[in-house]
């Protein structure tokens, strides 16, 4: 059984283009400590470029999503 | 601090709540599966498990029952992206189980870990002091008397006219009526010397789009926003005297039209106004037409002074500390030669002014001694100037002379006892400046 010719159900695929969008919401909280209680900026931008990386990954769940339909 | 063990999947996700729990104050480890979760409690135990639903070896529900051979009992919480997990969780009927749903917020987070050990503090801290209406603080009789004003109000929908000296408490007097009358709407507050002639119309009537220039949307004015609830105009006698008709014409009818429109869109709220002037002074200087202040002050309610329930300053003090402890995670207490001390001072700027002095004392304070460190002199650089003011002021049954007398003295204290100067500022001659001081025994300091 291969993933090409049968496509993986939709919660499947459901559940991991949440995974990206869970990491992003995270990061952004850390990102909200980090600004209020004047922690080293490095810590910020390590998480924006995390939330960055993982709207990609995010968008690419959704196409194939789209894809499988 | 509690210990807490994560078990999740998704690396980089428990890696960033782990920063964020750490800085929460807490331990955190962390597993990606059921076995691992299984080799942590070999060895250890947790205060609580984040647990995720899906895992790659199994259910989080296999933790459970793992957890109930070995013995241990932690509190649980399961995080999944599911909201069907809450009804599963709840046929099951554990207390000890928490649900959170992905994605997770910080403040869920800080609620479930810390949540109900800080309310039960919070609760014993402030039970010690009543917050009447859920907003004043005040045991003492003229507080008393004033409560009993408010709950009589509060069943009526009259308009009361708040009156009192600036920091005593005008805002949170009205949020008590507010809190009171149990009605149905919001309170909105709108402070009428806040805006300029050209808006308050807009403010609190609303506008139509394009009823002037910048008018690009339909804005509801405060009459509309407050309907069936409270509107607090504060400072409503600093209202321009020309916008006033508009505002005794809503009073009287009940209904508002939005400028630039012709619809009546019918009001219906108590209005709560404001003003620090006294009713002398109203009535003097002509700030607020007549038949205004019949429609506002149907219920006119005096807010005492702080200096006139000085009972209630080691409450108050107590609440202000109480607040910031919260704020801040500290422990400060007074002592009593401290309550004392600002039961003492007269202050001039009410309830406002001491809460700006604690909390200044409070930023001042070093953490380690557990002890607030109040000014050498609680005075504010207003309460001085005021009091030179008072200093100065006349009043009835002194004596022409004295008065006289007063602003000789005032008028060469100022110019630093030069007598020319002080002549021609007092519009008479040097000759007769001595004549005067001579006459009160001696030109004395003044040589």
């Amino acid at each position: 059984m291969t993933q090409s010719n049968q496509p993986e159900p939709l919660n499947k695929l459901v559940h991991d283009a949440r995974a990206p969008l869970n990491r992003i919401s995270m990061n952004a909280e850390l990102i909200k400590l980090v600004l209020e209680n004047d922690m080293p900026k490095e810590k910020a931008l390590e998480a924006l470029n995390k939330i960055i990386v993982n709207c990609q990954q995010c968008s690419e769940s959704l196409q194939q999503i789209v894809d499988s339909q | 601090m509690l210990n807490i063990l994560l078990v999740d999947d998704d690396v980089e996700f428990s890696d960033v709540v782990c920063h964020i729990v750490e800085f929460l104050g807490h331990n955190i480890s962390t597993a990606t599966s059921l076995k691992e979760a299984h080799q942590w409690f070999e060895n250890n135990t947790f205060d609580h498990v984040l647990l995720d639903f899906m895992l790659p070896d199994g259910s989080g529900l296999h933790l459970l029952d793992h957890l109930k051979i070995i013995g241990q009992s932690p509190k649980i919480t399961l995080i999944s992206g599911h909201p069907s997990v809450k009804g599963i969780l709840a046929d099951m009927c554990e207390p000890n189980i928490g649900h959170l749903l992905k994605p997770l917020q910080r403040e869920d987070l800080e609620l479930v870990l810390n949540g109900p050990k800080k309310v039960a503090v919070k609760k014993a801290k402030t039970s010690g002091i009543t917050r009447h209406f859920g907003s004043l603080i005040g045991e003492s009789e003229p507080m008393q008397k004033l409560y009993n004003m408010i709950e009589r109000v509060a069943k009526t929908n009259a308009n009361v006219m708040l009156m009192g000296e600036s920091g005593a408490g005008k805002e949170v007097v009205a949020q008590a009526i507010h809190n009171a009358s149990q009605c149905e709407g919001p309170l909105v507050a709108s402070n009428c010397g806040a805006l300029s002639k050209e808006l308050i119309g807009s403010e609190l009537f609303g506008h139509e789009k394009g009823a002037f220039t910048g008018a690009i949307a339909r804005k509801e004015g405060v009459f509309e926003q407050s309907n069936d609830g409270t509107l607090f105009l504060d400072e409503v006698t600093e209202m321009p005297i020309d916008m006033q008709p508009n505002l005794l014409r809503v009073l009287e009818t009940k209904k508002v039209t939005r400028v630039g429109g012709n619809k009546e869109i019918p009001t219906n709220c108590r209005v709560i106004s404001a003003t620090n002037r006294s009713l002398e002074d109203l009535a003097q200087n002509n700030v607020i037409r007549e038949d205004i202040y019949f429609r506002l002050a149907v219920f006119p309610i005096d807010i005492p002074p702080l200096r006139d329930r000085k009972d209630d300053i080691p409450l108050l003090a107590k609440a202000f500390l109480d607040q910031l402890n919260d704020e801040n995670g500290t422990a400060f207490s007074w002592t009593a030669a401290q309550l004392k001390e600002l039961q003492s001072y007269e202050w001039p700027g009410n309830v406002r002014e001491i809460r700006h002095a604690i909390h200044r004392a409070f930023i001042m304070s070093d953490p380690k001694s557990g002890e607030v460190t109040l000014p050498d002199n609680l005075e504010s650089p207003f309460s001085r100037v005021n009091n030179q003011a008072t200093d100065n002021a006349v009043s009835a049954g002194q004596t022409i002379e004295e008065v006289e007398k007063e602003l000789i003295h005032a008028t060469l204290d100022k110019v630093q006892g030069n007598k020319t100067l002080a002549a021609q500022m007092l519009g008479i001659s040097t000759k007769t400046l001595y004549n005067r001081l001579n006459a009160y025994g001696g030109i004395g300091e003044y040589k």
